[in-house]
Formats: structure tokens, sequence, C-alpha cells
């Protein structure tokens, strides 16, 4: 037969998806006239026209079977045509919600400052529960899965017993780290809390530490402090920093989205940033301890963060002077850059004054107590 | 390259990172929204498996459950949500089906009870013999190579043109074709010699 061997070529290439009618209308046209013409591709059209109407069954759905133009898949999600109507509505929802533990969240309404802390807890809870068997491998500082979560009890405890609720075993043998603060004492007593605690649990099985850990969390979240916004208005010194209760539960989300981040990593499970709405919290109050660091003399650096949706721009350092540099930067990035896993010189190095601008970045890098 | 309709998989793919988020999350919201846009689709590849709309509706139910209990199974950069949601769906549906068979064999080997359960229409044996060919076809789909099951399940389930495949994927158009087609070879291949994939073989052997 004289077929054109150009023809032969394309044509021999969609087969496939000619069989599958997954071809766009004109090229739909150009494979009968060549199938007409060419034995060899008649047989093999033949052959995974076939084996999809065998995929289709016996009732052939009519979807795929008969050959004809078009895009016959398209139609099977409404194949409800056998009388089962669509079904929307939370029936199913309600049984497939039991299937993870329920999240222990503060009241919405009341509470919007522990949203994010509670939104990190189920983020953490649903990834310790993924990460059976890999209690030991290994996540940052030297630490496991299992240290790591062991520190979060530990990181935990300066807010639970501020807001009143017993320290976790073993005692600590002084106050936690809401000693009073001078300089970086609070550090001290923080890490050596963190390396008791981990020792403890590490004796221990890993799911006891996670429930000691989840259940402090859920106790927290139920603390008058996480759903009284006066209450939460008071402030504490807590590891150093004195802010409102309400901001260190964003510290307790802060960091808590920041260990998820170090397991998901180490497990390759990634996990995603805050939803919008608390990432932006946390954004804010990095700024805010930021500027804090920096004191009201620093030479002044506009802070830029953008996303797609919103810009939020401040200056940080002294109010009397102009503007010394400009830095822009997403939300992620910064709050990794402020949680010590982004490296300053990674980052844009911003216009302007590059001592000022790096001044700003590589404090914001010290802060870290993660 | 012309689009051949206003479908852009990117926003699909931004629109599914941030569902995927607030799953992450504990959104229960979110959940809703995922079932909404997909169960249809879901409960299309299971019923197109199991022939049976109760049984599509516990595939459907099982499917995102898992996706709220499970949140991080679903790895965005290994592909889209509508693909991940019909493979498992298609995967679990295959196991609804061999769990049903193993059953049947299991209560009496009664040929009217071979037909009672799946068949909604008994029909002649010989088409029973065809349920079995479609779902010798299903198991192996379900154990193509990830690259070409994701273009397969996009074009046979969701109804995509190869075209829509490549950009929803990623890929090259040319490379969506020769997937498709080499998907299919395999699958006529393990029609023509059912021994040669594997497991399902042994449950057909009687």
């Amino acid at each position: 037969m004289a077929t054109d061997a150009r023809d032969h070529a394309t044509v021999s290439e969609l087969l496939g998806a000619w069989a599958l009618q997954a071809l766009p209308a004109d090229e739909q046209r150009a494979v009968p006239a060549h199938l007409a013409d060419c034995e060899e591709c008649a047989a093999e059209a033949e052959r995974l026209r076939a084996t999809v109407r065998t995929l289709n069954g016996p009732n052939g759905n009519g979807a795929n079977g008969d050959g004809s133009n078009g895009h016959g898949a398209a139609d099977v999600p409404q194949d409800d045509a056998a009388g089962h109507p669509f079904r929307t509505g939370t029936g199913p929802l309600a049984a497939a919600l039991a299937h993870r533990p329920p999240v222990p969240r503060a009241a919405p309404a009341a509470a919007p400052h522990a949203q994010p802390y509670a939104a990190t807890v189920a983020a953490l809870q649903a990834l310790l529960a993924e990460a059976d068997d890999a209690w030991s491998t290994e996540v940052v500082h030297g630490w496991t899965v299992r240290d790591t979560v062991a520190h979060l009890i530990a990181a935990d405890e300066p807010l639970a017993v501020h807001l009143g609720l017993p320290a976790h075993e073993p005692p600590a043998h002084e106050p936690p780290a809401d000693a009073p603060d001078d300089g970086g004492d609070w550090r001290t007593a923080w890490e050596a809390r963190t390396r008791t605690v981990i020792a403890h649990e590490r004796a221990r099985d890993p799911h006891a530490t996670v429930a000691v850990w989840r259940d402090r969390a859920a106790e927290l979240l139920a603390a008058p402090a996480a759903t009284d916004p006066e209450l939460a208005a008071q402030a504490a010194t807590l590891m150093g920093a004195r802010l409102p209760v309400a901001e260190h539960f964003l510290v307790r989300a802060f960091e808590t989205w920041i260990h998820s981040h170090d397991i998901g990593r180490a497990l390759d499970r990634p996990v995603p940033p805050p939803p919008a709405g608390h990432l932006w919290r946390l954004v804010r109050l990095a700024v805010r301890i930021l500027g804090q660091a920096l004191g009201p003399k620093a030479p002044p650096v506009a802070l830029t963060v953008t996303d797609a949706s919103r810009t939020t721009e401040w200056v940080l350092g002294s109010e009397d002077e102009p503007v010394r540099a400009e830095i822009a930067l997403d939300p992620v990035d910064f709050c990794l850059l402020i949680g010590g896993r982004t490296a300053p010189d990674t980052l844009p190095p911003g216009t302007g004054d590059p001592t000022a601008a790096r001044t700003l970045l590589n404090r914001a890098a010290q802060l870290a107590w993660l | 390259m012309a689009r051949t309709n206003a479908y852009d998989p990117k926003d699909r793919a931004a629109d599914d990172a941030e569902l995927h988020r607030r799953l992450v999350y504990g959104d229960e919201a979110a959940l809703s929204e995922a079932y909404d846009v997909y169960s249809g689709l879901v409960r299309g590849v299971a019923v197109r498996v199991t022939r049976s709309a109760g049984a599509a509706d516990d595939v459907a139910q099982e499917v995102f459950a898992h996706l709220w209990a499970r949140p991080y199974a679903f790895d965005a950069r290994r592909g889209s949500l509508r693909t991940w949601l019909t493979m498992l769906a298609h995967r679990r549906a295959v196991d609804w089906v061999r769990s049903e068979a193993r059953h049947r064999k299991a209560v009496t080997a009664d040929d009217a009870a071979l037909h009672a359960i799946p068949a909604p229409d008994p029909g002649p044996d010989e088409r029973v013999v065809d349920r079995e060919r479609s779902l010798l076809l299903h198991s192996a789909l379900a154990q193509l190579p990830l690259p070409q099951r994701q273009v397969v399940h996009l074009a046979y389930f969701a109804g995509r043109t190869y075209r829509q495949a490549a950009a929803e994927l990623g890929i090259p158009e040319g490379t969506a074709k020769t997937r498709l087609r080499t998907a299919l070879h395999r699958l006529a291949e393990t029609l023509a010699d059912p021994a040669e994939p594997g497991y399902e073989a042994h449950e057909r052997g009687a």
C-alpha cells in the first residue's frame, strides 16, 4: 500500500490516545483514513481498542466501547445513571472524619489567638500518625523524631506552668524557663530541661511520648487563657520574651510548625506552611520579636513581606532616621529565617545599604531558639 | 499551544495545594470541599470497577477517610490531587472486587452465588468471563508504573485528552501520547498472557 510514511509515524503514535478516546477532535479525524490504508496500524488499533473494551467490562458503560468520535470517558463521573443520586452533604463525611483523632481546639469564635496553635497540633499529630517505625530517624540537632517530640514537651512547659498546669515528669530541679529573665539564663535552663525530658522519654514507648505531648497540647488549648481574650491579653515573661499570653500561644504555634517541618523533611513527608491567615499572624509575631531584638537605635530597614494575596511593610530600627535599606521576603522564608531554618545568605540581599540589610538578616537568624 | 478548552491546570494545582494545606492543618471544611469537587469522579472510577453503587459508596468513603486521616500520603510533588484520588479509588475498588471474589469462593462453590453478588443482572457464563478479564486488566492497570498510570487515569477516568493530561502533569505532549500507547500495550499483553503480571494469576487459578 502506498501509505505515506510521515502519516504512518504520526498516526501510530496516536493510537493509544485514540483507543482511549483521548484525542482532540482534529487529530481524531486523522486516524480512520490512515487505518483504512495501513494494515499494521489497523491491527494495532483493533488490539488496543479491544483492550479498552475489556477494561470497560461486559456492560461497556457505552463510554469507550464503540469507537465513535468524541470524548466518552468524560461521562464516567456521571454514571449515576444507574439511579444512585449523587451524594453530597455530611453523611459520608461524618464517617470519614471519624478516621482522624479529633483536633483539640479552642472554641473558634472565642479564641482566634489559639487557633494557629490548634492547627499546628493537628498537623503534627497527623504527621506522627504516619511516622510509625521511624521514631529513631534523625531530624535536627542530633534529635530523632521521638526526641523532637520530647523537646516540644519541654518547650510547651513554660506556658503550661504559667497557666497553672503541672510540669511534666521528671520534675525539673528548678522552675523552668519562666524563672527571672536576665539575659541568656532562660536559654540555659531551657536547654537543660530539653535534655532531661529527652533522656526521660528515650526510656519509654514513643507512642507514650506522643500521648504526653498531645495531652499537654489539649490541656493548653482547654485552659481559660486559650478561650478568654481578656486573660490572654495579660503579659507574661516566658523564655526571655515579655509578651501577652495570646502571643505566647502564637510562639507555641510557630515552634510546633518549625519542628513539624523538620520532622516532615526527615521523613520525606513535606509539611506545607500553615494556612495563610495563620501564617500571617506568625509573620507579625516574628516582626515584633525581631523589632524588639534590634532595638530602637538600629539603622532603620524597611521589611516587606509578600505572598500571592497581600503585601505588608514594616520599618524596623530607629524611627528618627531615613530608611537605609529595603528587604523583600516571602512569608515562609521570613518565618524559616526567624526559626533558624534558612541561612541569611540564601535570601535575596535587599537593596540600599548592604550593611544595614545584612545586620537585620543576621540578627533575625540569631534569634533562633528552636 | 492552543488548548481545547479553558481548563487551566495551574489554577487547579494552586487550589489543590491550598486544599491540601488546610487538610493537613485539620480544617474539616477542606474535606467537604474536596468531597464536593472529587467525589463524583472517585465514585465513577469505583463504579466502573465494582459495578456496584453500594461498593462505590464504600470505596469513596474509604478514599476520603484516607485523605483526611493520612493527609501526608498525598505528595503534590508527585502528581495532582485528582490523579492521586482516582488512583487510590481504583486500587481500593480492585481490592474490593478481589475480596468479594474470594469471599464468594469461600462461602460456596455454587455458580448461582457467583452470579448473584456483583452483577446486578446475572448473565450467561460469557459475561462472568468478561468480568474476570476486565478485573484482570484493572489489576494490571493498578500495577502500571506511576507515570503511565497517571496519564491513563486522566485519559480513561477523568476524560482528559492527552494534551490536557500532559498539561496537568507538566510533561511534554509527546510523552503523554507515548505513555498511553505503552500502557495499553502492556495491558494488551496481560490479556494475551495472564500468567505474566503475577499475583492475580493465582487468584484466577481455578
